[in-house]
């Protein structure tokens, strides 16, 4: 039950919730909002993409050719040759992009940035975003999360995808998650496989949780 | 689940203060920890010191901070404590220990600061991590060594 206090208006919430998602160059961010999507539709989460790429609109138009989503509901930022400039050191771009999509659809819930990819170092503003995951996969070695880098620690949720390439690449699966879950702490670690979808209901449902307040 | 969205004001300002200070008195007034990593955020779920569950969405041009009145009616006020910061503070001997914890702070990614002839570093986690580290560092681990809160940090 959500309760409100005595003379603030019921009703929508102040504004749309902002949620990032970063990490290195092909570890399956698009892939992982391509899988989202459905997930969120199903939940009735009124949502919207900003996507960052290098100096192409790549991601924007393999999301917007998808037929996932809406095409108006996809917007690209050209973040430069430092993907982590526009969602750190200056979000201006990008919020102003999310200013853009909140205006354009009234009732929007969420709002989800696709960091260009870039390195281990990468993390975003709390200014731009309310809430963020860090997307490392398999295929990009074992020893990541002992490399112990701002992304894989600060973020709010690790996401560890192309679990189904384990066996492929010769990582130790189990091992991976237990190193990732020691330099967390107590902060979640969510396996997945963004090719086949595994995983990513429990990914949409801490989304839920975290910032619109869902059960 | 109560529904925050917006600060109404300061603890401080005149519009507040004497109206919380009743509220004091007759115990009505609830805090709300909220610590550094998460005081820049526009949206969270917190738990009041009173047990109520406060889900936090401010809008874009507001944030929270020490002293932040979340709500206020007749018989009831919620104000936002900052957490304390804890500092691990180093007074190097000797400009050669100085030289030394210089190096593996930064070598650490710690987050510093200086104070004079001593070197501060922020405890973003449990302490015990943190002497675990300086533990296997001989040359930091003999250096004279206190824990201060933000206050005396200054
Ligand atoms: N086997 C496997 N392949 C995957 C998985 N997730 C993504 N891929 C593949 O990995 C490649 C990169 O995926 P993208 O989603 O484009 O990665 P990205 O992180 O968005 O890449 P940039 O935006 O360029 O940084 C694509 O060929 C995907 O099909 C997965 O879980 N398993
Ligand atoms: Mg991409």
């Amino acid at each position: 039950m959500l309760e409100r206090p005595q003379g603030q208006k019921s009703g929508r919430l102040a504004s749309a919730a902002r949620i990032g998602i970063g990490g290195p160059v092909g570890s399956g961010k698009t892939a992982l909002i391509e899988r989202l999507i459905p997930e969120l539709q199903a939940r009735d989460v009124d949502f919207a993409v900003v996507t960052n790429d290098l100096v192409t609109r790549e991601d924007a138009e393999r999301l917007r050719r998808s037929g996932l989503i809406d095409p108006e509901r996809v917007s690209a930022v050209e973040a430069g040759a430092c993907p982590h400039t526009v969602i750190r050191e200056d979000p201006t771009l990008n919020m102003a992009a999310g200013d853009d999509l909140e205006v354009r659809f009234p009732g929007l819930e969420l709002v989800i940035f696709e960091s260009g990819g870039d390195n281990l170092a990468s993390t975003f503003s709390l200014d731009l975003v309310d809430w963020w995951m860090f997307v490392i996969d398999v295929a990009g070695g074992d020893d990541i999360p002992r490399k112990k880098g701002p992304g894989v620690l600060k973020c709010d949720l690790l996401i560890v995808n192309k679990v189904d390439l384990a066996p492929h690449v010769g990582v130790d699966l189990p091992g991976m998650l237990e190193e990732a879950q020691r330099a967390r702490g107590e902060r979640p670690v969510v396996a997945i496989n963004a090719r086949s979808g595994e995983g990513v209901d429990t990914v949409a449902d801490m989304i839920c949780r975290a910032v619109l307040f869902r059960p | 689940m109560l529904m925050i969205e917006r600060v109404l004001g300061s603890r401080l300002e005149p519009a507040f203060h004497e109206r919380i200070h009743r509220l004091e008195h007759s115990g009505g007034v609830d805090v709300v920890t909220v610590s550094t990593v998460d005081m820049p955020r526009r949206r969270l779920r917190l738990v009041s010191a009173r047990g109520e569950d406060l889900a936090i969405a401010l809008p874009r041009d507001q944030k929270l901070f020490d002293g932040a009145v979340l709500l206020l009616d007749e018989d009831r006020a919620i104000v936002v404590r900052a957490e304390v910061e804890r500092w691990l503070s180093f007074q190097p001997r000797s400009i050669a220990e100085g030289v030394e914890l210089g190096y593996h702070a930064g070598n650490l990614h710690w987050r510093i600061r200086f104070a004079g002839e001593r070197l501060l570093v922020a405890l973003e986690g449990p302490i015990e991590g943190y002497y675990a580290r300086i533990d296997a560092l001989p040359g930091v681990a003999s250096i004279p060594r206190i824990v201060v809160t933000g206050e005396m940090a200054a």
